[in-house]
């Protein structure tokens, strides 16, 4: 059943446009919301090179680029099923939504997994935990680096988990035949906020897990 | 075939082929980590995420289509993104450059 | 040549026949508890802010009768350092930043451009409901005893607060999100909802302040978001992100909630100078002086607004080097402020003026707004401020904008547009009372504050010097006028709400485009769609020309 135009606007070109407009200007809005915390990352860095060096080296980078690579297959596959449905091909897109989904669980679940291999080792955000009584980890700076990641990683993940709801809610509405090609612009506007949660993403992984800076090995 | 009132969109080979950089550049990026550039890292792994998140921007979220406005938008908010990360930076860098010395005898002049 | 009328008496108009209006198409709750029409949304809102003014202002008369003497008068000291932060959380983000956009703007700015509704009507009643669940926790963390960190919630202190500081953070973080889904809303609105002949210089100046405003919600919106989620993870869960003996740094707390709060102020100014651009060409039956001044200094405010923050931290141990920086950009900004006021004078030269209430209003903010503005820049002066800074100077300063700018402005709004809203008028004479009151009681109660903060009365300090009390003593006596000056408008307005003589579509004889319609307006705001013809503030032209 088609989505008629909602009595506001003229035509469906227009309300396209508009939710587009306002999906852009709110992931802008998001943009700034992370941004205080690449802010204290960069600050914090600054002051304290080694101890952020020590955190970065301590973080598995094989988990993290696994994530990388999920999350950049998955933006892929999106924008796949906005095509798919554009093209009047209701069923493909509907699975290719179904496996960006998976794909976003699997980030979602090594994400946890992580923190609780963390946790596992004593490293609790706060520094709390034994972790930073071993030697070479009692940095003030390795403390705000992990304290930060928890921050920084865990506000992913929310959005991560909203982006999931997004996508399964619109893959309700494309089997349903709620939308499709004649007005795909619901898919394109959660395609839109699913491409910037990996593009967040895009910039925690070599934040947290490729710049051992002046450590490294 | 293009919905009315919708803006042109992306191929479907200029979106594999930005699929395929981003992957590379990533590659890149991960293997720079192992390299023993010490503090050259900076510079591979943020340049690398600009880059990717770039095509990111411009092809899946096909920006290269969108009207002005909303590219006017966008760079809006990553521009107070940097004005606000540049500025917290540069006050904890510059912090140690000690203000301008009083002249000689201001404490004579001013005392209590 | 200059032409006053300072008539006394009501303008005359014609009894308007009683007809079907966006607040009688209906009456059940349901009807206004799911309403989808901008209008009714923007009531709500308008009744819901008045409720946290009278709120917030119930606060500092407390405070000031707390002040009336040096040492303990009727709160200890703990209720005193709540009772300010209170104040302070009440009055900006209940009221303040909500009170013109939220309900003058919902209101209008549709009607202005000749739209049916907002682009978002759903989005739009979800707003008030986001604001109603964020105040809401704000009375919870009143219930358990308030927060008295100040409004700022500065670090390390917020982080170990004995008080209510997580309810409080979560619930400014609620009313973060209805600001910036109202702002989403509005932006969206401006851009693709303009009728016919409405192009972007082509609106009322109210619909492009309005824009600038929701510009600024909601990019900086989120950043407070942010900084107030790091204080209650600080506070539950000791996180230390601004501990030193963790790797933190308290002053950076201090960066973030400044890159929001100071846009902040112009989110609350910038509606006020719509309203006034309004005001002005209405009341003086003329053209504005330069349409393209106000847009583009509108426009300067809301970007160069975003480069200042730093003048809040000058003596917070920020580098030399960065304050330098903010200490320009903080002058800049200023110059945009200057261009309206000179416009929006210059209008008047040569205008056929008309006295009324919102006209008086005007006069009040335009002396209040110069002089607070001055002083804001001298305090962003860093030497200056390095003697200004955390006294009552700063406290003045804030006040004559806040109160003196935007709350008066708020009042102009809702003389100038209750003929529009109500379909009646407010008794004039009362009006004119009511202005004088709030004028000189505003007067009264904060002009000594320059002169006690200037001569070392530090802010927040519950116990003061004796030699401070006389100043004191004034400036309390100065908020009891101040308050009665409230009640009175407060009363004749909820009388009049119900007994006023009816109004025409265009009491004031305006040309802006909110007057083209119905006093009030039908659901749809027009009877066919619109298409205006004339600029919206083309006096050379009689009103009986101005049809849609």
């Amino acid at each position: 059943m088609p989505e008629h135009v909602a009595e506001q606007f003229e035509d469906i070109g227009k309300q396209a446009h508009a939710a587009r407009l306002a999906m852009w200007i709110f992931v802008g809005s998001e943009a700034l919301f992370f941004s205080g915390l690449f802010a204290l990352y960069a600050a914090y860095r600054c002051e304290h090179p080694w101890g952020f060096g020590v955190g970065v080296e301590d973080n598995t980078v094989a988990w993290g680029s696994i994530n990388t690579l999920i999350l950049v297959v998955s933006s892929y596959v999106l924008t796949l099923a906005v095509r798919a449905l554009r093209h009047d091909k209701p069923r493909a897109s509907a699975l290719l939504i179904g496996v960006t989904m998976l794909l976003g669980m699997a980030f979602a679940f090594i994400k946890v997994g992580e923190w609780l291999h963390h946790f596992g080792d004593g490293l609790y955000p706060g520094g709390w935990g034994h972790f930073y009584e071993e030697p070479g980890h009692g940095d003030p700076g390795t403390k705000m680096f992990f304290t930060l990641y928890y921050c920084m990683t865990g506000l992913h993940e929310v959005h991560i988990v909203v982006g999931l709801l997004v996508l399964g809610f619109l893959l309700y509405k494309v089997l349903r035949r709620q939308i499709g090609s004649w007005a795909p612009h619901p898919l394109e506007v959660g395609a839109i906020y699913w491409h910037f949660v990996d593009m967040v993403w895009l910039f925690l992984w070599p934040l947290f897990y490729l710049m051992p800076g002046a450590v490294g090995r | 075939m293009s919905v009315p009132g919708k803006p042109a969109e992306v191929s479907g080979v200029t979106l594999f082929v930005a699929w395929c950089a981003i992957l590379v550049l990533g590659a890149f990026s991960l293997v720079m980590r192992f390299a023993h550039i010490g503090s050259f890292t900076f510079l591979t792994g943020f340049g690398v995420a600009v880059i990717q998140t770039t095509l990111v921007a411009l092809f899946f979220m096909e920006l290269v289509h969108e009207k002005p406005t909303i590219r006017f938008a966008f760079v809006t908010c990553l521009s107070l993104f940097a004005l606000l990360v540049t500025l917290v930076t540069v006050d904890v860098i510059t912090r140690s450059i000690p203000p301008l010395q009083d002249p000689p005898g201001t404490a004579q002049r001013y005392r209590g | 040549m200059t032409t006053i009328d300072v008539g006394i008496l009501p303008v005359p108009h014609e009894e308007a026949p009683r007809q079907e209006s966006y607040l009688n198409i209906a009456y059940t709750v349901k009807s206004w508890a799911l309403t989808t029409d901008h209008k009714r949304i923007g009531v709500m809102f308008l009744f819901a802010t008045s409720f946290m003014l009278a709120l917030g202002g119930a606060f500092a008369l407390l405070l000031r009768i707390e002040h009336l003497t040096p040492g303990m008068t009727i709160m200890d000291a703990y209720t005193y350092n709540r009772m300010f932060t209170m104040h302070g959380i009440v009055m900006v983000w209940l009221f303040m930043i909500p009170s013109i956009p939220s309900a003058f703007g919902n209101f209008f700015v549709p009607i202005m451009i000749g739209a049916k509704d907002v682009a978002f009507p759903r989005l739009n009643l979800l707003s008030f409901y986001i604001y109603l669940v964020g105040a809401l926790w704000v009375i919870v963390a009143l219930w358990m005893g308030g927060v008295d960190t100040g409004w700022t919630f500065y670090t390390p202190y917020s982080a170990h607060s004995p008080s209510a500081v997580v309810p409080a953070v979560l619930g400014i973080f609620i009313l973060g999100w209805s600001t910036i889904v109202t702002g989403i809303n509005l932006i969206v609105t401006t851009h693709t909802m303009r009728a016919k002949g409405v192009g972007w210089f082509k609106m009322p100046l109210f619909v492009w302040t309005t824009y600038g405003v929701s510009i600024i919600q909601t990019l900086a919106t989120p950043v407070l978001a942010l900084s107030l989620c790091v204080v209650g993870l600080d506070h539950w869960f000791d996180w230390g992100l601004f501990d030193a003996a963790r790797g933190g740094d308290p002053v950076l707390y201090q960066h973030l909630f400044w890159f929001y709060s100071h846009p902040a102020v112009y989110i609350m100014i910038l509606p006020a100078m719509g309203v006034i651009s309004e005001v002005v060409c209405t009341f003086s039956h003329k053209n504005i002086a330069s349409y393209k001044a106000i847009v583009y200094s509108t426009l300067g405010i809301a970007f160069v607004g975003f480069t200042t923050w730093g003048h809040h931290m000058f003596v917070a141990g920020m580098s030399v080097f960065d304050a330098d920086i903010f200490g320009i950009t903080s002058m800049l900004v200023a110059i945009f402020s200057a261009i309206k006021v000179f416009t929006w004078t210059l209008t008047m030269r040569k205008g056929s003026i008309v006295l009324r209430t919102p006209l008086l209003y005007f006069f009040a903010f335009l002396f209040l707004f110069v002089f607070g503005g001055m002083t804001g820049v001298a305090v962003a002066t860093q030497a200056l401020d390095v003697h200004w800074t955390d006294t009552y100077f700063v406290v003045a300063h804030f006040h004559f904008i806040m109160v003196g700018g935007t709350l008066t402005a708020w009042l102009a709004a809702l003389h100038y547009w209750f003929p529009k809203m109500t379909g009646r008028m407010y008794p004039e004479r009362a009006g004119y009372v009511g202005a004088t009151l709030v004028f000189a009681g505003f007067f009264m109660t904060f002009f000594p504050q320059f002169l006690l903060g200037n001569a070392g009365m530090p802010r927040r300090y519950y116990y003061y010097d004796p030699v401070f009390q006389p100043l004191h003593v004034v400036s309390t006596v100065g908020s009891w006028i101040l308050g009665f000056a409230f009640i009175w408008t407060l009363g004749y307005l909820i009388v009049a709400c119900f007994n006023g003589p009816r109004a025409g579509n265009n009491p004031w004889d305006s040309r802006s485009y909110e007057w083209y319609t119905t006093s009030p307006p039908p659901k749809h705001n027009f009877v066919e769609e619109p298409h205006f013809v004339l600029d919206p503030y083309d006096y050379t032209v009689p009103a009986e020309k101005m049809h849609a």
